[in-house]
């Protein structure tokens, strides 16, 4: 029988909070289960406790804390910046460990200083968890999806290519497969062959042909244009896909990438690695990497060493509203992750807000602190 | 005693009674025609249970049954890490259906599950929503497209009935369904993608993998007698 109650550092966590400013908040447990399975994808529906209302609609028990502090912060139309904290009950069916366990984190809406945010997040973050284990020595490991964003960019792929590579990121196997495929002689796609026909007809040349042309199929076989992928959605990506088809590219396109994507090293080394790499392989990085360094200097600035930080330049989340940072806090030489948190510019108007707000945050996981207490107990 | 689940109607029920019967293990229903319970002649070792073709796969994976004669889609449909909990003993050459990935003829951009990835992730930059697939086979449809070519970004459409016709009426975008000829597909304008066959379906001799099967020589007798006539 796994342990629910609250551990017994909790108090301090919330008192920490506190200090820091952040405003407390909760969130109901009971949850409108859309949201976490459209931020997240559908892989996610097993892993949380989901029930339906007599009306049908979709609820699950809370999974994780984010999405909901960002809805209740969307609902009650609260300003910004804002910084929320929160420390609760999150649900989850997993192999290893419990299926309830408890989470605390800050989320942190709206500073349009994103350097300064960053560093508060990783800041609080690395102070939250040395006031639960102290004497524990952390390592904090750091990504960066803008920096993979610029050299893709920078590369000059063609636009598809650097939407798949980009949406890969994170997700080591899938993005060596896409590099495979880039490096691979011959042509690449595969078409049906009513492409073919169309080539043949010297319908695909002109794009107004082809759309005229993908209407009235639609229209004759009663597919309604206005539910779904439009004509010039369709019309316009055969045609890109044409493109990429014809495009391989030698070694040195692949070269840098893959030298990019190898890179790791302590933070504050990164900066100078990252302008050797630059310089090296010829790429304009400039804006990118000005960024980068804008928030090395600020985490300087907020006290933390960035002697304990490594960065890692393949490290990143697949998933498509993480925008920059990432960050991963475990225990010296163990593997457990204790806190992860990132830069997740695009969810607040994915989940409805009118406009933009950026946004970072971070999560720990108190049930597996609670364990490396236990363990160095 | 050994349980074995076999159809209760239809092609399947006589085509499994069929095959049993080839095997020297013929069946006969227990009572009238219509009863769901049965047994095979001569032997006082086992008995017939007739149930539905989902029950069969439901009931082999709490072990209720020893053995069952249904489609491989369902019992992988049905339960997570069927190969850990059962075996396919034997495939019987009928009720072939493959589950696949079908998406409308007009979208000519798209005919492997790459571009279906591509199209996926500009999907709700686009509409305002995630792309959508009408679909029975929830479990399937999630190891396939997360497990096997890392697309996340799509929503699930419960449909248990002409999933084909969902995405001309607009209430999915694409569909996972069965085909065995494929017509249906093609009358409604849809179209396999190249590397979107899910899973070759027919239907199996599948049995629970109990740890009292272990050293029983009626198990693996009737293993090897419905292998010989496959």
């Amino acid at each position: 029988m796994p342990l629910t109650g609250l551990p017994p550092f909790a108090a301090g966590l919330v008192a920490d909070f506190e200090r820091l400013g952040a405003e407390r908040v909760d969130t109901p447990v009971i949850q409108p289960a859309e949201p976490f399975l459209d931020m997240a994808g559908e892989d996610l529906r097993r892993r949380i406790f989901m029930t339906e209302s007599e009306t049908g609609k979709s609820l699950c028990l809370r999974p994780e804390f984010t999405i909901p502090v960002c809805m209740r912060h969307i609902e009650t139309a609260a300003g910004t910046p804002k910084r929320y904290a929160y420390l609760g009950e999150v649900f989850r069916q997993r192999r290893d460990g419990a299926n309830e366990f408890y989470q605390a984190g800050i989320e942190d809406l709206g500073d349009p200083d994103v350097a300064r945010a960053d560093a508060r997040a990783i800041h609080d973050a690395c102070l939250a968890l040395s006031g639960c284990l102290p004497g524990v020595e952390l390592s904090v490991t750091l990504g960066d999806q803008s920096v993979f964003e610029a050299v893709v960019a920078a590369c000059g792929l063609p636009g598809g290519w650097q939407k798949r590579l980009v949406h890969a990121f994170g997700n080591q196997s899938r993005l060596a497969r896409l590099i495979d495929d880039l490096s691979s002689p011959g042509p690449s796609g595969v078409f049906g062959p009513e492409v073919d026909r169309l080539a043949i007809l010297g319908k695909l040349d002109d794009e107004a042909k082809l759309v005229a042309h993908i209407e009235e199929t639609m229209a004759a076989t009663g597919y309604s244009s206005d539910t779904g992928r439009s004509p010039v959605e369709i019309a316009r990506r055969l045609r890109e896909k044409i493109e990429l088809s014809n495009t391989r590219l030698g070694g040195d396109t692949l070269g840098p990438l893959a030298e990019f994507l190898a890179l790791e090293t302590g933070l504050a080394e990164a900066p100078a690695a990252l302008a050797a790499f630059a310089a090296r392989s010829g790429l304009a990085l400039d804006g990118a990497l000005g960024r980068f360094g804008r928030r090395v200097d600020a985490l300087v600035a907020a006290g933390v060493d960035p002697a304990g930080i490594r960065y890692r330049a393949a490290f990143g989340r697949p998933l498509d509203y993480y925008t920059g940072l990432v960050f991963e806090i475990a225990p010296a030489g163990v593997s457990s992750v204790l806190a992860g948190g990132g830069r997740f510019d695009r969810l607040m108007t994915l989940l409805g807000a009118r406009e933009r707000i950026p946004a970072v945050g971070f999560s720990l996981w108190l049930d597996r602190i609670e364990a490396v207490k236990g363990a160095s107990a | 005693m050994i349980t074995i689940g076999l159809p209760s109607k239809g092609r399947m029920k006589d085509e499994a009674s069929a095959i049993l019967a080839r095997a020297g293990l013929p069946v006969a229903a227990v009572g009238n025609d219509r009863s769901y319970r049965g047994r095979v002649e001569g032997r006082e070792d086992i008995e017939i249970a007739f149930l539905s073709a989902s029950e069969i796969s439901r009931e082999i994976g709490n072990g209720t049954v020893d053995f069952g004669v249904t489609g491989e889609d369902l019992v992988r449909e049905g339960m997570a890490e069927a190969d850990a909990r059962v075996e396919f003993c034997a495939r019987l050459g009928f009720g072939h259906a493959d589950v696949v990935v079908a998406v409308p003829e007009i979208w000519l951009d798209v005919d492997t599950m790459a571009d279906l990835g591509d199209v996926a992730a500009d999907f709700r930059a686009r509409h305002g929503r995630r792309l959508t697939i009408a679909t029975k086979y929830w479990r399937l449809t999630q190891q396939f497209f997360s497990g096997n070519h890392g697309i996340q970004l799509y929503r699930i459409v419960e449909s248990l009935g002409a999933t084909e016709g969902a995405p001309a009426s607009g209430s999915a975008d694409i569909i996972v369904d069965i085909t065995s000829t494929g017509s249906t597909l093609a009358a409604n304008h849809l179209k396999i993608l190249t590397d979107g066959v899910i899973l070759r379906s027919q239907a199996c001799l599948v049995r629970a993998r109990k740890p009292e099967h272990e050293g029983d020589p009626a198990v693996a007798e009737i293993i090897e007698r419905v292998r010989r006539v496959a």
